[in-house]
């Protein structure tokens, strides 16, 4: 649907957009779709990688087994919880970050480096190190709560459902905020200067500058910043499995957790699959809704 | 812009929460690093040893000198660095694409690219490992960096499309109307105005290939190992070597922490440095 | 359609011709022949090359290219070894443990090595005990033994000995050493909840009867066995807050940092406690029923020749040469663990002499993880969940039971 504005001069061009898009889709295809659909094949089927002589065609049997499966949707609903607080928690505490940043002062490049701080450091480690400071033995969490008087007694924090979930999510936080801080800074960097002048000789407060320029400006760069995130938080695994392995119990299992043990530590990679389909299934519908109300925007 | 408040308004609106959250952020890495120059004996200490008496710095020479950390460190370096370019030059005529053309399948070839990163790479990780056999690119840099690009452009193509989007559409019109050529509009007005948004897209994929695991683990051998697999090596059955891990920790951060450092001045708009009025 | 076929079918089709072809001259005994070997080692600081330096000393035609292999929890290393083997590009030959065996030989990934160890010199330094353990469900022997570990009670002795008690050695005993070293913040068992710590819970479940065999769970020995496991937390809170969530490393660091009485593990820990606690802390065998042998678990660690390998013969000269005398007894210094050669039992100094003799006390007792498919999952997977279920409270003893018969029995 061509809008009278469209910028794209006549026919002759027609074939740039696709041109500029080919070497992406080459990249991207060539690499992924044959294990994809491998993926897909396997989710029809019986397969135990330590069986590979007996792999029966089940057509949907394995999502007939996952509706009926309560782990499954004791891990969907996890997710759910999972993704709202950590993209939300990370989403505003990226904001207020990348809204201060953009501001002048002294110490402005030296407060922007040391913020990608926990975004620069791999999963394993920052498992690892929350892990080890929320030790309910040697862990300095409890320690300075201890010192400051907050609680009286050592917490085992990953050892209880509740407060292994919320203590995750704090970890993921501290991991995640800085992406949205950075996105949504360049972001604020793109707004002319004159808007603000112009809000300025209005008489605006700086509360209205937010709500009626800033915001809206970046309005898409922050759509766009939460749906990535959002794919990325729901896919993502690294740190759950290295701080307590979905545990304890299944108090910490979300969705791609679960498929990734059915499929590496049972290997029922089958099984495995299509829980992972069902994942990106999901995802799609979240995507589908995003896609079609921001098209709407986009194609004027 | 200019800034109407009391240096005391400041202090409280400005300053100190962002004092706030830069220490928030800092706390458990300068943890780890403290734990980094303790002698093991410190480490497993209770209660908590906050200052150690003795600093040691043997953890970092039995990590550069008696394991491959820091040649993993600079594979890394190549990798990631090697995935952001291939990422970057991929992606940015894509978002062009779709930021300023209409076309068919336009809608259907944005969603396709995110669907391929919706798929968790786990599942798919034995099929890849067989394909990248097959084509002989296993244990090599090109492999890697395939791999990481593939995961990192969905997303690339994303940020830079909605970059693209906030730079007004008059731009190009502009300079059509001067005689410019679209790859002329793309390199001389859209490429400065969005290099907030490229530097962006660039740290992310630059990030996001430093800190992959699961890739890295599955494609390299003993020849590109990274430095996120390597960690795993001290992560052993029976003991963690703290010392070495913490060390290596502090160490895997600053690549990246100095990378923005230097690319810090590009995040200034190109808007706002009249690169408009050319 | 067979998944191996497909694989290479939809692979070759998808991508044209692989670049690897098969080579057309017959493999000439006069070249030099390369031995891959997988292998991993918890110190990164340590490296097999005097060994292999040694080996390719004695045997000039052969030349060992080791690959180290991150452990990764144990799932990292079995991931790659699985898709090495699928996509047909194993090694050699590889560490590997028994409780992958039963998956492997599925897969047909593994040589019997019964005719080559029938001639070789160093079988009878081996005792058969070890033997025995490593043997497949089909009889065949197709893991070299290399090193072992046996679980054992790492205790207070000065603790003990303040409360006037002696080392336990029944259920009961260990209760009640138990609950005299719980006080304040301090707890008498630090007990593991988390992953891997089947090898505490066994002692006291399968050391009272319980077998993996049909009904073996849920017999009533069994199902005591388990409350008994189970109260030691809920009822007479002699464990810590953490116990659910602890692995290995947690219920060391309790230890060392004085916070726990006693502990169940291995030699491996042996030298960082007597850092730590110098003569406090002492071993013995694990605790047994009142009238019954016990069970401890057997940590094994052996070299497997892999079917798809080339070099056959040398690869066998290599593991077997790890395996032997003094070669044993060095690798064994670079990994921690035990030797499995008598003659380097018998002059080991690595660890000191009351943790080596609790080992040596403790293999009569010792057993493995039966050898089926299942195994791997249980350890990694269906036991920690089940347990931390029922050491919270949201399933009944007899319900985490239940769960574990039905995963290995339907």
């Amino acid at each position: 649907m061509t809008a009278a504005s469209d910028t794209a001069p006549a026919p002759r061009l027609v074939l740039t957009p696709y041109l500029f898009l080919l070497p992406a889709m080459l990249v991207t295809l060539a690499v992924v779709l044959w294990p994809v659909a491998e993926t897909v094949w396997m989710s029809l089927h019986n397969f135990i990688l330590f069986k590979p002589r007996n792999v029966p065609f089940i057509g949907l049997g394995n999502f007939w087994r996952l509706l009926h499966d309560e782990v499954f949707w004791l891990s969907l609903g996890h997710s759910l919880v999972w993704i709202s607080l950590v993209v939300g928690l990370q989403f505003l505490l990226g904001l207020v970050t990348a809204l201060l940043l953009n501001q002048t002062f002294w110490w402005r490049s030296l407060a922007r480096s040391l913020v990608i701080i926990p975004w620069a450091l791999p999963s394993v480690i920052i498992g690892l190190t929350w892990t080890w400071m929320y030790d309910f033995n040697v862990g300095v969490l409890n320690d300075v709560l201890i010192r400051f008087g907050l609680i009286d007694k050592p917490v085992a924090w990953l050892a209880q459902p509740d407060s292994a979930f919320i203590s995750i999510v704090v970890a993921l936080i501290w991991q995640g905020f800085p992406f949205f801080a950075v996105t949504i800074l360049a972001g604020l960097q793109t707004i002319s200067a004159e808007l603000y002048e112009a809000a300025d000789m209005d008489g605006a407060t700086r509360f209205q500058r937010l709500r009626f320029i800033t915001l809206p400006a970046i309005a898409d760069v922050i759509a766009t910043a939460l749906l990535l995130r959002t794919i990325w938080v729901a896919n993502s695994l690294d740190v759950i499995l290295v701080m307590t392995g979905g545990g304890p119990g299944y108090s910490t299992y979300t969705l791609p957790l679960y498929a990734f043990l059915k499929a590496y530590s049972g290997m029922e990679f089958g099984y495995g699959s299509a829980l992972a389909i069902m994942l990106t299934l999901l995802l799609l519908l979240v995507v589908f809704i995003y896609v079609r109300r921001a098209a709407r925007e986009l194609d004027q | 812009m200019r800034d109407s408040r009391s240096p005391l308004q400041r202090l409280f609106e400005l300053h100190l929460p962002l004092l706030l959250i830069v220490l928030f952020a800092l706390g458990p890495y300068v943890w780890m690093m403290m734990t980094s120059i303790k002698t093991n004996a410190d480490i497993g200490a209770w209660p908590v040893r906050y200052w150690p008496d003795v600093f040691t710095t043997e953890h970092y020479h039995a990590l550069l000198e008696r394991t491959s950390f820091g040649g993993n460190l600079l594979n890394s370096l190549i990798i990631a660095t090697g995935a952001c370019l291939l990422g970057l030059g991929v992606s940015l005529p894509a978002a062009y694409a779709f930021s300023r053309y209409r076309f068919r399948g336009r809608r259907l070839l944005m969603t396709q690219f995110l669907v391929i990163n919706m798929f968790p790479i786990v599942l798919i990780i034995i099929p890849l490992f067989v394909l990248m056999r097959n084509i002989g690119l296993l244990d090599t840099f090109i492999g890697i960096i395939l791999g990481h690009s593939t995961f990192a452009v969905p997303f690339s193509i994303w940020m830079l499309t909605s970059y693209i989007n906030a730079i007004p559409k008059d731009l190009d019109e502009a300079a059509r109307i001067d005689g410019a050529t679209t790859l002329e509009v793309l390199r001389l007005i859209i490429l400065p105005v969005v290099m907030p948004g490229l530097v962006t897209t660039g740290i992310y994929i630059f990030v996001t290939s430093w800190n992959e695991y699961l890739f890295a683990m599955m494609l390299s051998g003993q020849n590109v190992r990274t430095v996120t697999v390597a960690l795993q090596l001290f992560i052993g059955e029976f003991s963690v070597q703290w010392g070495l891990l913490t060390a290596a920790g502090t160490l895997i951060a600053l690549p990246v922490t100095l990378l923005f450092l230097l690319v810090q001045k590009r995040l200034v708009s190109g808007l706002t440095s009249g690169a408009v009025k050319s | 359609m067979k998944r191996r076929h497909f694989i290479q079918t939809a692979g070759a089709a998808a991508l044209g011709a692989p670049l690897i072809t098969a080579p057309m001259i017959p493999s000439a005994r006069a070249q030099t022949a390369t031995v891959r070997w997988w292998y991993h080692f918890d110190n990164p600081q340590n490296t097999p090359n005097e060994l292999i330096a040694q080996f390719e000393k004695d045997n000039p035609g052969i030349k060992i290219q080791a690959e180290s292999i991150p452990w990764g929890g144990g799932g990292d290393y079995y991931t790659r070894l699985f898709a090495a083997i699928v996509a047909k590009n194993a090694p050699d030959c590889a560490m590997v443990k028994l409780s992958s065996q039963a998956q492997l030989l599925e897969m047909d990934a593994l040589e019997p090595i019964d005719g080559l160890i029938k001639n070789w010199a160093g079988k009878a330094d081996i005792s058969d005990n070890i033997w025995n353990v490593n043997k497949a469900q089909d009889g065949k022997q197709y893991y070299m033994p290399l090193q072992y570990v046996v679980l054992y009670l790492y205790y207070r002795a000065d603790w003990l000995q303040a409360a006037g008690l002696q080392p336990p050695k029944t259920y009961e005993e260990f209760l009640a050493a138990a609950k005299a070293m719980t006080r304040g913040d301090v707890s008498g068992f630090g007990m593991r909840g988390g992953g891997g710590g089947h090898d505490n819970w066994a002692p006291f479940v399968v050391g009272n009867g319980a077998t993996f065999a049909k009904g073996g769970m849920v017999s009533e020995q069994a199902l005591a066995g388990n409350r008994f496991y189970v109260s030691l937390a809920r009822d007479h809170k002699v464990t810590p807050a953490s116990a659910a969530s602890d692995g290995f490393r947690q219920i060391v660091d309790g230890f060392k940092a004085e916070r726990t009485g006693m502990i169940i593990h291995h030699i491996g820990s042996a030298n960082e406690l007597v850092t730590a606690l110098g003569d406090k802390v002492s071993a013995v065998p694990v605790p047994r029923p009142a009238n019954g042998k016990g069970w401890t678990m057997f940590g094994d660690e052996s070299n497997a020749l892999l079917s798809g390998s080339k070099n056959k013969d040398a690869a066998f000269k290599w593991i077997s040469f790890l395996s032997s005398g003094a070669n044993n007894v060095a690798f064994n210094k670079l990994t921690g663990q035990l030797p499995v050669t008598t003659s380097g039992a018998t002059s080991w100094t690595l660890h000191p002499k009351r943790f080596v003799d609790a080992s040596a006390a403790s293999l009569p007792l010792a057993g493995v993880l039966p050898d089926s498919p299942k195994t791997a999952d249980f350890a990694r997977t269906v036991w920690p969940t089940s347990m931390q279920r029922a050491l919270l409270g949201q399933v009944t003893p007899d319900d985490m039971m239940k769960t574990i018969e039905a995963h290995y029995n339907g």
